[in-house]
C-alpha cells in the first residue's frame, strides 16, 4: 500500500514522441526543482494505467500532467478535474484523468480533495527528441505554473481524507 | 450464398486481431479463423546488431512479458559465449520473471478475463469491463489492482524500471541485490498471497457456472510442451522442455534450446501473420500444441511449493488424464500465481540471494545460440546467429502465441459451430466466441515476427462478393 502523500504529481507522456513528452519533461523538472516541497511524490508514466489509482487514492491532491492535442499549440492550461460518470472508451492499459478518480473512489472509497490538469498544447507529436519551437517556448511559463500550483498543493490547510459520500461511478 | 461474421477487433486481447466466420448457404459454420493483422518484424531490423544489445532490444517487443524476452534472449547470447552465469545471478533471474508472470497474469484473470467470469458472458457489453467488476466485486479489482503491482513493484527494484528493465544482460545481472530492497518485496508477500486466494476461492465458486462454455471452449486432445526441472516440478526461467501426447505420455523429454530449434517447425497461413509453430514428427497441422499455464501444469507433477501443489492435486482432478479443456487456462493461470509468490518468498530465504557474484563475461565463442524461458503465456525461444565479430545476421523467435495458434483456431471454430446455428448470433454467443481466445491470453504484438517470406494477401471483390483479382506480395 503507498504511503498518503499531500500531493501527487503524475505525468503521462513519451518522450520519443516530441510534444508528447512535455509531462515527464515537467516531472522531471519538478525532480530537480521542487522536490523539497514536504509530501510531493512524482511519479512519470508512459501511460496511466487502472494500478495508479491506489496511488491516487492515498494522496490528498493530485497534479496530472500530459500534452493536450485539444487545444492550440504552445498553450498552458490548468484546469479542476472531477471523477467521470462514463467509462465509455475504456482500455485497460490507459486511462484519463476522470477514469483515474472514478476508478479510485469506487475502488478505495476515497479520491483527493483537489485534483487538477496541467496541459501544454501540442504542435507536432513525431518521432522525434526535440519540443516544437512553440512547446519549448511554452515550458517556462508552464514551470512556474507548476511550482505554484505544487506549492499551494502542498500546503493545503484542510485535514487529511474522509470517505467520500459520492456513490462509485455511474456506468453507461 | 454464403454469409461472413466479422469480429473486428477481437477485443480484450493484447494487441489487434479480429475473427472471421464463414457460413455455408444453409448457414451452417464451415470455417473460422483468428487474423492477426499487424506486423512487426524485430528479427529483421536487429540484423547488424552486436548480440550484446539483443536482450534490451528484443525486450522492446512487449510492454507485458519484456522480461521473458530479455531471460530468453540472455540466454540465447550466453550460448553464443559458452558461459553458464553464476548462481546469484540465476535465482534473481528466477524471482524476476516470477514477477512479471504475477503481474501479467493478474492483468489476463482480472482485467481481460473476469469481465466475462464475474458478470456473465450474456451481460451488457457496456459494463463488461474492469470497472464492471469493480462496481460488482470491489475486493476482486482491489486483489487484481494489487497483484498488477506487486509484480511490477518487484520488477521495478530489480531493475529499475516496471516495463522494458534493462538489468538482465549477457552473462547475468548488471547488480546484486541489496538486503533493503529484500526485506522490501519480503514484507509484500503476505497480501499478495491472500489476494491470490481470494481470487482462486471467488474462481472455484463460480467455474461450474461455465460447464457449457468448459465443453467447448477450444476442449480436443492436443500435443502440450513447457519448461520442468529434473525433479519434474514447474520451470519458468530454467529447467529443460517436456511435450506430452494428448493421453499424458512423454514424447520429449530434457529438451535443450537447441534440441527445440531441431523438432519445432514453424508454418504460415496468407490470413495471419503469426506463425503457427508445430511438433515436425508429426508433421503440420497434426503436430500443433498447447503451451502456457494449461501446458505447465499438465506437463508438471509437482509446483514445488506447499500451497500450489495442493491446488495442483485438485486441478489434475479435473481430468483423467491432461486437462484438454483451454477454458482451464483461467484456472491454471491462478495456481501458477500462487506458486510465484511462494517461489519469490523461497528465492529470497536463500542466504546466497545477497552474494555479489553476479556476472560472468566472455565474447563471441559460438556463432550460433539458443536461449528458452517461460513467457506468462508460454514457452518463449530466441534463436541467434551472428559473424565472428559478434554482430547478428540472423534472428528467429518462437514465441508462445504462435505455439498456440493452430490451438486458437481450432478453438474459435469449435465455439462457432456450437453457438451459430442456422446462420442466427447473438452478442451472448459472438463474445463467447472472442473469449475462446482471450483463454489463452495471447499477445498479439509479441507474435508477429518476419520469417522469410511472409505473405500478404490483397483480395478485390466484387459487390455480390466474388474475387475478381488478388495479388499475392
Amino acid at each position: 500500500m503507498p504511503a498518503p502523500v499531500q500531493c501527487l504529481l503524475l505525468a503521462c507522456g513519451n518522450a520519443l514522441r516530441q510534444d508528447d513528452g512535455v509531462g515527464p519533461w515537467l516531472a522531471d523538472w519538478a525532480l530537480d526543482n521542487i522536490l523539497s516541497e514536504p509530501g510531493l511524490r512524482i511519479l512519470s508514466r508512459h501511460q496511466w494505467a487502472p494500478e495508479l489509482a491506489e496511488d491516487i487514492a492515498h494522496a490528498r491532491s493530485v497534479l496530472f500532467l500530459d500534452t493536450s492535442t485539444s487545444t492550440l499549440p504552445g498553450q498552458v492550461l490548468l484546469l479542476p478535474v472531477k471523477p467521470s460518470s462514463t467509462v465509455q472508451g475504456l482500455a485497460t492499459h490507459h486511462l484519463d484523468p476522470p477514469q483515474l478518480l472514478c476508478l479510485a473512489r469506487a475502488l478505495y472509497g476515497v479520491i483527493p480533495e483537489e485534483a487538477l490538469l496541467l496541459t501544454v498544447g501540442a504542435a507536432s507529436l513525431e518521432f522525434q527528441q526535440d519540443f516544437s519551437a512553440i512547446v519549448h517556448e511554452a515550458l517556462p511559463r508552464a514551470s512556474e505554473l507548476l511550482q505554484q500550483t505544487i506549492q499551494r498543493l502542498c500546503h493545503l490547510p484542510k485535514p487529511v481524507l474522509a470517505p467520500s459520500p459520492e456513490s462509485p461511478c455511474q456506468q453507461i | 450464398m454464403t454469409q461472413t461474421i466479422t469480429i473486428d477487433p477481437v477485443t480484450r486481447l493484447e494487441g489487434h486481431g479480429k475473427i472471421t466466420i464463414r457460413l455455408s448457404p444453409e448457414g451452417q459454420v464451415e470455417t473460422a479463423q483468428f487474423h492477426v493483422t499487424q506486423v512487426r518484424g524485430f528479427e529483421k531490423f536487429s540484423e547488424g546488431r552486436p548480440f550484446y544489445e539483443m536482450p534490451s532490444l528484443m525486450a522492446r517487443i512487449c510492454g507485458i512479458c519484456p522480461v521473458s524476452h530479455l531471460i530468453a534472449s540472455a540466454k540465447a547470447c550466453e550460448a553464443i559465449m559458452s558461459v553458464r552465469i553464476p548462481y546469484p545471478a540465476a535465482q534473481l533471474r528466477r524471482m524476476l520473471n516470477l514477477a512479471q508472470m504475477v503481474q501479467s497474469h493478474a492483468l489476463s484473470f482480472f482485467y481481460l478475463a473476469s469481465p466475462d467470469l464475474l458478470l456473465g458472458m450474456e451481460s451488457d457489453p457496456a459494463n463488461r469491463h474492469i470497472f464492471g467488476v469493480v462496481a460488482a466485486k470491489p475486493e476482486l479489482g482491489r486483489a487484481g489492482i494489487a497483484l498488477r503491482r506487486f509484480g511490477q513493484y518487484i520488477i521495478e527494484l530489480l531493475g529499475d524500471k516496471r516495463i522494458h528493465p534493462g538489468w538482465v544482460i549477457p552473462g547475468g545481472v548488471t547488480e546484486p541485490l541489496a538486503p533493503a530492497k529484500r526485506d522490501q518485496i519480503l514484507a509484500m508477500i503476505p497480501e499478495a498471497l491472500a489476494n491470490v486466494r481470494l481470487a482462486l476461492d471467488a474462481y472455484k465458486q463460480i467455474a461450474d457456472q461455465f460447464r457449457p462454455e468448459i465443453e467447448v471452449f477450444a476442449n480436443f486432445p492436443s500435443l502440450f510442451l513447457g519448461l520442468i526441472h529434473e525433479d519434474e516440478s514447474i520451470a519458468f526461467t530454467d529447467g529443460e522442455l517436456r511435450m506430452i501426447d494428448p493421453s499424458g505420455a512423454i514424447l520429449e523429454d530434457g529438451m535443450n534450446a537447441t534440441r527445440f530449434t531441431q523438432v519445432i517447425g514453424e508454418a504460415v497461413e496468407p490470413y495471419s501473420y503469426t506463425k503457427f509453430a508445430y511438433y515436425k514428427p508429426l508433421g503440420y497441422p497434426e503436430g500443433s500444441y498447447r503451451v502456457g499455464p494449461l501446458a505447465r501444469l499438465n506437463i508438471a507433477r509437482t509446483m514445488g511449493t506447499p500451497l500450489a501443489d495442493a491446488e495442483l492435486v485438485l486441478f489434475k482432478q479435473l481430468a483423467s488424464g491432461p486437462v484438454q479443456s483451454s477454458f482451464h487456462y483461467h484456472h491454471a493461470r491462478l495456481i501458477d500465481m500462487l506458486f510465484g509468490i511462494e517461489k519469490i518468498e523461497l528465492l529470497l530465504n536463500d542466504p546466497l540471494i545477497l552474494d555479489h557474484h553476479v556476472r560472468a563475461t566472455a565474447g563471441v565463442n559460438q556463432l550460433e545460440g539458443a536461449g528458452i524461458a517461460e513467457a506468462p503465456r508460454g514457452t518463449l525461444m530466441h534463436n541467434y546467429k551472428v559473424d565472428e565479430n559478434g554482430k547478428i545476421t540472423w534472428a528467429n523467435l518462437v514465441i508462445a502465441t504462435g505455439q498456440n495458434n493452430n490451438a486458437m483456431n481450432r478453438g474459435v471454430l469449435q465455439a462457432a459451430r456450437h453457438y451459430v446455428r442456422d446462420g442466427k448470433f447473438t452478442e451472448g454467443m459472438l463474445n463467447r466466441i472472442e473469449a475462446v481466445v482471450r483463454t489463452f491470453d495471447p499477445c498479439l504484438s509479441c507474435s508477429t515476427h518476419a520469417f522469410g517470406q511472409m505473405p500478404l494477401a490483397v483480395s478485390l471483390l466484387s459487390a455480390e462478393g466474388r474475387l475478381l483479382d488478388q495479388a499475392i506480395r
